[in-house]
C-alpha cells in the first residue's frame, strides 16, 4: 500500500466541492451530526436540569445525585449502544438513530445533572435566608434567586454535555446511522486515508464551534460581568 | 482538591485494570511449564469475530501442547490492524481466509472462486514480508447473501441472478466498505446488475448485520456462510451462480522467523481436520450457546487427537 500522505489526502477531500454534495456529502453529514447531538443535549437538559434545581434546592436526595453522575460518567458510551442496539433494533423504528440517541441522552445528563446541582447547592446559604425573611416564597427563591447565581455553572454543565455530545456522535456510524462518523468508519474501513481524517478534523471543528456559542451564552448569563 | 484526588483514584484504577489485564494474558500462556519451552508465538487473528478466535485457538493449542510458549492476542478488530501488527511482529501468526487477504494485499487482484487459484499469487505477495502461508483447510468461509424464508418466498429467490429484477426495492446490510470492495457493490452491479435501494453500512458477518435481518429492518444481509444464525433461522443462502465470491478457504499466515518444520506440521495437520461443516458447528457453539472459543477449540482437538 502506497503511504499517501493523510493530511494531503484529508485535505483534497474537505476542500472538494464534491465531496460537500449529495446525500451523503459532508453538507448532509453535518446537518445529521448537529440535529443528533441538540436534541440529546436538550433531552437531557430536559431531564437533568429540573431534577438538579430540585435536588439542590431542596438538598434532599444528594447522595442518589451524586451516585448517578458517577455511574454515568463511568458508562461508556459504545457499551451503552451496542446494549440497546438489539432492543431498539426490534421495537423502535430504523437502524443506527435510536441507539446512537439514547447513548448521547445518558452520556449528557451526568455534566448537566452535577452542574446545576452543585450551582444551586452553592449559593450562599445567608443569600438564601435573607431572601426568605423578605418574604420571598421558595419558588421565588428557587428561580430568581438561586437560578441567576448558578446559571454560569448550569451553563458550563451544558457546555461540557454538548461538547461530549458531538465529539461521541461519531459513535452512531457503527451501527448504520450517518453523521460525520460515517467517514471515520467507512475510511478506515476502505483504507482510505484521508477520509478519517477529514471526518475528525470536522468533529473537532464542529466541537470547538460547540465551545465557543456557549461561551458566548455563559458570558451573556454571567451576572457578575468580569469584562 | 477534589478533583485532583479523582484524577489519583482514576489513575490507580487504570494501573490496577492494566496489570489485572497483564495477569490474564500470562495465564494462557502458563500451561506448558513442564517442560522448557521450544520458543514464543503471538497468536493472532486476522478479525475479533467467533470462527477466527476459535480457529486461533486451535492454532494456539496445539502449539502449547508442542512445548511452545504461546501468547494470544485475540481482540485484533480486523485486517486494516491485524495485517499490520503480523508484518511488523506484533503478532507471529494468524487464520486467514485466502480469498479475503489476497483481495487486501493486493486491491486490484480478482481472488478466483477456486482455491488453488489463489494459493500462488499469495504467496508471492506474502514472501517479500516474510511471511509464510501454510496449507488451507477445505472449510470455506465466503460472503454469502442471505434472506430471510418470507422474502425467499415473496420473490421466488433461490440464486444470487434472481435478485437483479427486485434488489432496487430491497435493502441490503453489508460492511463498511462495501461501496469499495469488489464482492459487494460494485461487483453485485458488474457481475449480476444488482443494485440495491439502500444499503445499510452495518458489518458483515456479525450478529448486528443478522440481528437486522431478523428484525426486518433490511431484506438481504452480508453473512458468512459458516456462520450458525443461518440454520438456526432457516433462513436462505442465496446460491453465487456466477462465482462472484472468492474462495475463502482458511489457512494460516506465519512469520518466517518463527516458522519451523515441526509448527508447519502441526498446522497443517489442524488445517486437515477443518472442513465448512465441522467449524459452522463449532461457531454456532460460540455464537449460540456462548461457549468459550478456547474450550470448544480444545473439545475439537481432542476428539480430531490432534493434542
Amino acid at each position: 500500500m502506497a503511504l499517501v500522505n493523510p493530511f494531503a489526502e484529508a485535505f483534497r477531500f474537505l476542500s472538494d466541492p464534491a465531496s460537500w454534495r449529495g446525500s451523503g456529502g459532508i453538507a448532509v453529514r453535518l446537518t445529521e451530526h448537529a440535529q443528533i447531538s441538540v436534541i440529546a443535549t436538550l433531552l437531557a437538559a430536559a431531564i437533568a436540569v429540573p431534577v438538579g434545581m430540585y435536588i439542590g434546592h431542596k438538598r434532599r436526595f444528594e447522595f442518589l445525585v451524586v451516585s448517578v453522575a458517577n455511574l454515568g460518567r463511568a458508562l461508556p458510551s459504545f457499551g451503552i449502544l451496542a446494549f440497546v442496539f438489539p432492543f431498539t433494533l426490534r421495537y423502535l423504528p430504523g437502524i443506527g438513530y435510536w441507539p446512537t440517541l439514547i447513548a448521547l441522552f445518558l452520556l449528557a445528563i451526568p455534566p448537566i445533572l452535577t452542574n446545576v446541582y452543585v450551582g444551586i447547592k452553592g449559593v450562599d446559604p445567608d443569600t438564601v435566608e435573607a431572601a426568605r425573611g423578605m418574604g420571598l416564597a421558595e419558588r421565588q427563591i428557587l428561580f430568581r434567586l438561586e437560578t441567576p447565581l448558578a446559571a454560569p455553572l448550569m451553563v458550563a454543565g451544558l457546555r461540557t454535555a454538548a461538547v461530549q455530545v458531538v465529539a461521541t456522535a461519531t459513535l452512531g456510524a457503527v451501527v448504520a446511522w450517518g453523521g460525520l462518523g460515517r467517514f471515520i468508519i467507512d475510511g478506515f474501513a476502505q483504507r482510505n486515508n484521508g477520509l478519517p481524517l477529514g471526518g475528525a478534523i470536522l468533529v473537532a471543528g464542529k466541537a470547538i464551534v460547540t465551545e465557543l456559542a456557549f461561551g458566548a451564552v455563559n458570558r451573556w448569563v454571567n451576572p457578575v460581568r468580569t469584562s | 482538591m477534589h478533583s485532583r484526588r479523582g484524577v489519583v483514584l482514576g489513575a490507580l484504577l487504570l494501573l490496577v485494570t492494566l496489570l489485572l489485564g497483564a495477569c490474564q494474558s500470562d495465564d494462557g500462556g502458563g500451561e506448558a511449564e513442564d517442560t522448557p519451552s521450544k520458543g514464543d508465538v503471538t497468536v493472532g487473528v486476522s478479525g475479533s469475530f467467533a470462527e477466527n478466535q476459535i480457529v486461533a485457538e486451535m492454532y494456539a493449542q496445539v502449539l502449547e501442547n508442542a512445548g511452545y510458549n504461546v501468547d494470544r492476542q485475540l481482540n485484533l478488530q480486523r485486517r486494516e490492524i491485524s495485517q499490520p501488527a503480523l508484518e511488523s511482529g506484533e503478532i507471529d501468526l494468524k487464520p486467514e481466509y485466502l480469498g479475503t487477504l489476497l483481495a487486501y494485499l493486493d486491491p486490484n487482484a480478482s481472488p478466483s472462486s477456486d482455491a488453488e487459484g489463489n494459493v500462488e499469487p499469495l504467496k508471492a505477495l506474502l514472501d517479500p514480508k516474510g511471511l509464510t502461508l501454510l496449507d488451507y483447510s477445505p472449510a470455506n468461509d465466503t460472503n454469502a447473501f442471505v434472506v430471510t424464508k418470507e422474502t425467499a418466498d415473496t420473490h421466488n429467490l433461490t440464486k444470487m441472478s434472481d435478485l437483479a429484477p427486485v434488489a432496487s426495492q430491497l435493502s441490503m446490510a453489508g460492511p463498511p466498505e462495501c461501496e469499495a470492495r469488489p464482492f459487494c457493490i460494485p461487483g453485485l452491479r458488474d457481475t449480476y446488475g444488482i443494485t440495491f435501494g439502500t444499503v445499510e453500512k452495518i458489518g458483515a458477518c456479525d450478529s448486528a448485520t443478522a440481528n437486522a435481518l431478523d428484525a426486518g429492518k433490511v431484506d438481504v444481509a452480508l453473512l458468512c456462510s459458516t456462520q450458525s444464525i443461518i440454520a438456526s433461522k432457516g433462513w436462505v443462502v442465496l446460491e453465487d451462480d456466477r462465482k462472484l465470491q472468492k474462495a475463502d478457504n482458511i489457512a494460516p499466515v506465519i512469520r518466517n522467523d518463527v516458522l519451523n518444520d515441526e509448527i508447519e506440521e502441526l498446522l497443517n495437520g489442524v488445517s486437515a481436520k477443518i472442513t465448512t461443516e465441522n467449524i459452522t458447528a463449532l461457531n454456532a457453539k460460540v455464537e449460540l450457546e456462548q461457549d468459550d472459543p478456547g474450550a470448544v477449540a480444545r473439545e475439537f482437538l481432542q476428539e480430531q487427537e490432534l493434542i
